[in-house]
């Protein structure tokens, strides 16, 4: 075995090294995020309101400045690379090569991306699973590869990148692919489907992702049975991610899952919807658009579906009170005296009409726990330097949701 | 009715929590609501406060009126009047919130009122399979019964119970 030039350079930069557990970085997160609240709610003190202090007001930019960077500097405390997953994932191939048999070769790219080591350590599991799959069910025989005129070893590329706030990390293959036929035989048979539905590729192959799922004609002791994705679905939940899947038959399935980079502290626009307040990540919104009067759709044969029309694009817009049936809220604004924020989902783009955009900010999130654990389409809430709170949309959910509906 | 103030109650708590840690079991909080009396378990609430300014948040039950921040959590409050089915009432400066814990997560019952901490031994609380016809009754441990009064206790766990409000599940793909 040839050491690996990692462990080598790890070696040689231990004395700068510090080990330190990860529940006193939390409790350092933690402060952190209270230190920035507490410093926000002391800066926007009514009592200061009309007051003219400008040697105060120095202090206080500086002030918020650096907790800025503190806060920036405790969330780099927790990233560590995903070299170390990537590393235990090609032990776990060599593994595979001899239990099925077939040679495989591992292309490891981006190993040097950073990733929360909250997410690192729950990353294995699920990663392990996709790449089994890959192995087992995606790549053919070594023989059969041969026959079809492909090279002789299967091939998976493990890849990570940084794309945005996001860390993508990719399982590719070049094997058989996704056979539409057969999964959507599958999932119809498993209920998922309507007999007369034909849903698109990128719709479907979601389908593989369900618990009990396996179109493998054999059920090997690799995969095959159906299990493990569970794993794989409730870390992604946990995580805040989400997968995607790419195939194309005869050529290779390629697997993503998108993660934020840190689960901490979230660069957000805070929005208003009547006395609500919502915050969405930066990096989700594509534009900021105030639409007129020409600028919008109202379709009535689709139960009164609202479209924006932004340059030569036709965009739905979802109404947040509709969507979570709010029955309180009387007639809805028309939308040329709202403000509509675009995304661009997976699903393609969406627009959500809100009242007024408030702010940008570094917000700091809370998971959804008992009693508001149900709220749908959420990350979490956002505690906001007024000491308000935001409901962190997740606007794939809120794509996903309004095209099943 | 006297009504202690908020940091009496407090202190209350607090005393019954160090001092009186093996009889925690069997002490409640009772609070009024309209006429009746209701007690809860004082192991699950971690503190009272005053009423502050609630944030109102989408896709939750009616009874939820929204969330508070108290001190960096996010805290869900529920009005225990809407809770029972009773019709609504403005909130005045008697009205406070006792904060329970309940299955690794915080809720707040907005209440329109405290009494006081009580010792009631497990044979002064009658424990009747049902008090309701409906499911409500689940909601109710037991009747204690007091020198001159009858104290409802409640369920606390199931007062989140979210098994009656059926949300349509969103896939998570």
């Amino acid at each position: 075995m040839n050491p690996r030039p990692e462990q080598q350079n790890e070696t040689a930069s231990t004395a700068a090294l510090l080990r330190v557990s990860s529940d006193k970085i939390g409790r350092l997160m933690d402060l952190v995020g209270e230190l920035s609240l507490s410093v926000a709610e002391t800066i926007n003190t009514p009592e200061l309101a009309g007051l003219d202090l400008e040697a105060f007001d120095a202090a206080a930019h500086r002030l918020t400045m650096i907790v800025r960077e503190v806060q920036d500097a405790a969330t780099e405390l927790r990233l560590v690379p995903v070299a170390e997953v990537f590393r235990r994932l090609k032990r776990m191939v060599r593994e595979l090569e001899r239990e099925t048999g077939k040679e495989i070769l591992l292309d490891l790219r981006g190993e040097d991306t950073a990733i929360d080591k909250l997410v690192a350590d729950r990353l294995y599991d699920p990663l392990l699973h996709v790449v089994r799959n890959a192995a087992d069910h995606g790549l053919e025989d070594n023989a059969s590869r041969e026959a079809i005129g492909k090279p002789r070893a299967g091939r998976i590329i493990l890849s990570a990148a940084q794309v945005g706030s996001e860390v993508r990390i990719q399982v590719i293959d070049d094997g058989r692919g996704l056979n539409y036929d057969r999964i959507l035989t599958k999932a119809r048979e498993k209920g998922m489907f309507g007999p007369q539905e034909l849903p698109e590729r990128s719709v479907l192959w979601k389908a593989i992702f369900e618990p009990g799922f396996s179109t493998a004609e054999a059920v090997t002791t690799l995969s095959g049975r159906g299990v493990g994705m569970d794993v794989l679905n409730t870390t992604m939940k946990d995580l805040r991610g989400r997968i995607t899947v790419d195939s194309d038959e005869g050529k290779g399935t390629a697997v993503a899952l998108h993660i934020p980079v840190s689960l901490a502290f979230l660069d957000s626009l805070i929005l208003r919807l009547g006395p609500q307040l919502y915050c969405v990540p930066i990096d989700d919104i594509a534009e900021i658009a105030k639409p007129d009067a020409a600028g919008q759709v109202q379709i009535s044969v689709a139960d009164g579906a609202e479209m924006l029309r932004l340059r030569d694009r036709f965009i739905p817009v979802c109404r947040l009170e509709r969507f979570f049936g709010d029955e309180t809220a009387t007639a809805l604004n028309s939308l040329s005296e709202m403000v509509a924020i675009v995304f661009e989902t997976s699903t393609g783009p969406l627009a959500i009409a809100v009242d007024e955009v408030l702010d940008r900010q570094q917000v700091v999130m809370k998971p959804l726990a008992g009693a508001l654990r149900h709220l749908r389409a959420s990350w979490g809430f956002a505690l906001l330097a007024t000491g308000d709170i935001a409901v962190v949309l997740d606007c794939e959910r809120l794509a996903n949701k309004e095209s099943a509906a | 009715m006297a009504q202690p103030s908020i940091d009496d109650m407090t202190h209350q708590l607090t005393q019954h929590h160090m001092q009186q840690s093996e009889k925690i079991e069997t002490m409640y909080l009772t609070f009024p609501v309209e006429a009746e009396l209701y007690g809860v378990a004082i192991a699950k609430v971690t503190e009272i406060v005053g009423l502050q300014r609630i944030m109102s948040v989408p896709d939750v039950p009616a009874y939820i009126k929204g969330v508070i921040n108290l001190r960096g959590k996010v805290i869900p409050l529920m009005d225990i009047r809407l809770r029972f089915g009773l019709p609504e009432k403005d909130y005045d400066d008697r009205t406070v919130v006792i904060v329970l814990q309940i299955a690794d997560a915080p809720i707040g019952l907005i209440v329109d009122g405290v009494n006081e901490v009580l010792d009631i031994p497990d044979d002064q609380i009658d424990r009747p399979r049902s008090y309701a016809p409906g499911d409500g009754g689940s909601l109710v441990k037991g009747l204690a019964r007091l020198d001159d009064r009858v104290a409802i206790i409640l369920e606390a766990d199931l007062l989140v119970d979210t098994s009656e409000i059926t949300l349509p599940q969103v896939e998570n793909v």
